[in-house]
């Protein structure tokens, strides 16, 4: 048997998150990096070809970064007034009155942006968008840009509005009457209690939405945007180097969503609250237990 | 000068229905200062309904309620206001699950009364301490027991320094152990002359606490009187059943 004493101290920094991802990832690049240099080897890619043409990708990858991040904010700033809207307007609804004649038409508009975005290809809507923002804006320097950015930002809204919707509805009805019982206004309740808790439940979909979302500005190079995609398909066609430009490309994909996607995961362990979102790490939990009873033996 | 006969909560012909069904048919009750009223009645009878509309989370259909002699649910009245001098405790707690022992009770003063951070933190500080948890301060619901939930959730409420407690069954979600630290508490409460509302039916806590008892059936009071009196010598027969249930 190991002896325990020595052994907890690897296995907690084998625990760590953050040393499991580096190893992970380690791991990963060698493994690609052994297959890259065979196929380098062989002359089906060319290392000196990305070693010298990966500087003028960058320019294009920060576009892309560009467009996601913007159009990721304003979604999640227009998502949240509409996820309340699909959250509490039924019951609203219900209460009748006043309450009705306003939450009525808000609920069927709030819906049906949410329905109609999530049940049409985000191409389409990126073309719609396109042909309308160009001819209203004919001439305007750096226009395919902006209308890419406006439809990014019309599709993420309706995904995200969804995904608050859900986070808002989780939040338990006694949470908010408890709030309301201390003398708590509406509003204070909103900004206190029914965002901070919706908001820790919904952290993965939205960071699963903001993967998703920067994928999806590949789609702009079909509207003639200058970013990644379209950096890659220009060197990869002007200098007869396909592989080679979509596999550089491929990589700036991967250094920007693989610590975004690690950094959430481990903000979400850190910052963890006590039965609220995600699970307590089981298996640290385990390993002391083992231990402890090793330690009795 | 305190008038010791002006009701604290006065609730008058009130009257409240869902739909088709009506909850409470015609309400008449009242506490005065710095007495205790328990009320009791099988699942279903009003009894929550009657306490949230004392704090006016519901509003009656009709009838009036008074907080210290002022009609309450009044179109130019702001509910936040008339809650904010109620405390209210909940059977399931209700703590706010994203907060610590701490931000709970503090949450109110900073949000509700404005105070700033640092006065907000010693008078929840020290109600912590009245509910004997100062060493729980940091923790989160979740890591607390259901009696300890409960201790805290009285301490949110008394930070607000209410004129009077409402208490939904606050120990019929808790395990018997913890019962009695939360019971403790309230009659403390009690005997430093805080003015109480109270559906529970802890028999030994009514007798030795509470001044008058209410038995709520079917949206009605049928039974109001002194606990060990009622208790002793119920005189209705729905009373004596209920007793007789209760008592198991
Ligand atoms: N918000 C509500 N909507 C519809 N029915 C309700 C609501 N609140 C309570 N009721 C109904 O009113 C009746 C009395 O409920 P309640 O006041 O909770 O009784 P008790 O607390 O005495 O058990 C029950 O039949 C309950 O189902
Ligand atoms: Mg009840």
């Amino acid at each position: 048997m190991r002896d325990p004493g020595r052994d907890s101290g690897w296995r907690r920094v084998w625990d760590e998150p953050l040393f499991k991802t580096g190893v992970g990832i380690v791991g990963l690049l060698a493994v690609v990096g052994l297959l890259l240099t065979a196929l380098n080897d062989i002359g089906e890619i060319s290392f000196d070809f990305m070693a010298s043409h990966w500087s003028f990708l960058l320019r294009y990858a920060l576009t892309s970064l560009e467009a996601t991040v913007i159009s990721f904010a304003v979604g999640f700033g227009l998502a949240i007034p509409m996820g309340l809207v699909r959250a509490f307007g039924p019951g609203m609804i219900r209460r009748g009155g006043l309450a009705r004649g306003v939450a009525s038409p808000l609920y069927a508009i709030v819906t049906g942006y949410a329905e109609v975005i999530r049940g049409t290809p985000a191409l389409v809507q990126i073309f719609l968008i396109q042909f309308w923002v160009t001819s209203t804006f004919q001439g305007v320097p750096g226009i395919s840009l902006w209308a890419g950015i406006a439809a990014l930002s019309v599709n993420t809204t309706g995904y995200q509005t969804e995904v608050f919707r859900a986070g808002f509805q989780s939040v338990g009805q006694g949470q908010i009457e408890a709030a309301k019982s201390i003398g708590m206004r509406p509003t204070q309740t909103f900004a206190s209690i029914t965002f901070p808790q919706g908001l820790r439940l919904i952290t993965l979909p939205l960071a699963n939405e903001w993967i998703a979302l920067f994928k999806a500005s590949s789609l702009l190079w079909l509207i003639a945007v200058q970013e990644l995609l379209w950096g890659m398909d220009y060197i990869g066609t002007k200098l007869n180097h396909p592989i080679d430009a979509f596999i550089l490309g491929s990589f700036f994909y991967l250094a920007i969503l693989i610590p975004l996607s690690r950094a959430v995961t481990f903000l979400e362990r850190v910052k963890r609250i006590p039965g609220l979102g995600v699970a307590e790490p089981q298996r640290r939990a385990l390993f002391a237990a083992r231990f402890a009873r090793l330690d009795r033996v | 000068m305190i008038d010791r006969e002006k009701p604290m909560v006065e609730v008058r012909k009130v009257r409240k229905s869902f739909g088709d069904l009506e909850v409470l048919r015609g309400i008449d009750m009242q506490v005065k200062k710095g007495e205790v009223l328990v009320i009791v009645g099988p699942s279903g009878s009003g009894k929550s309904t009657l306490l949230r509309c004392i704090n006016l989370l519901i509003q009656p259909d009709s009838g009036d309620i008074f907080l210290e002699g002022v009609k309450v649910n009044d179109p130019d009245i702001r509910p936040e206001w008339v809650r904010q001098q109620i405390g209210m405790v909940f059977q399931s707690f209700n703590l706010f699950t994203h907060l610590t022992a701490l931000k709970n009770v503090m949450l109110g003063l900073t949000k509700v009364k404005r105070l700033d951070g640092l006065e907000a933190e010693k008078i929840a500080r020290y109600e912590l301490e009245r509910v004997g948890l100062a060493d729980k301060a940091d923790a989160y619901p979740a890591q607390l027991s259901g009696g300890q939930q409960q201790r805290v959730a009285i301490a949110r409420a008394l930070a607000l320094n209410p004129k009077v407690m409402l208490f939904d069954e606050p120990t019929s979600a808790l395990d018997p152990e913890f019962i009695h630290e939360v019971l403790d508490v309230m009659t403390k409460l009690a005997n430093e002359g805080m003015t109480m509302v109270v559906v529970s039916h802890e028999m030994g806590f009514a007798k030795s606490v509470a001044d008058e008892l209410i038995f709520m059936d079917n949206g009605v009071i049928v039974e109001v009187g002194v606990p060990e009196e009622v208790f002793a010598s119920p005189k209705t027969d729905r009373m004596r059943a209920f007793i007789g249930k209760i008592l198991g």
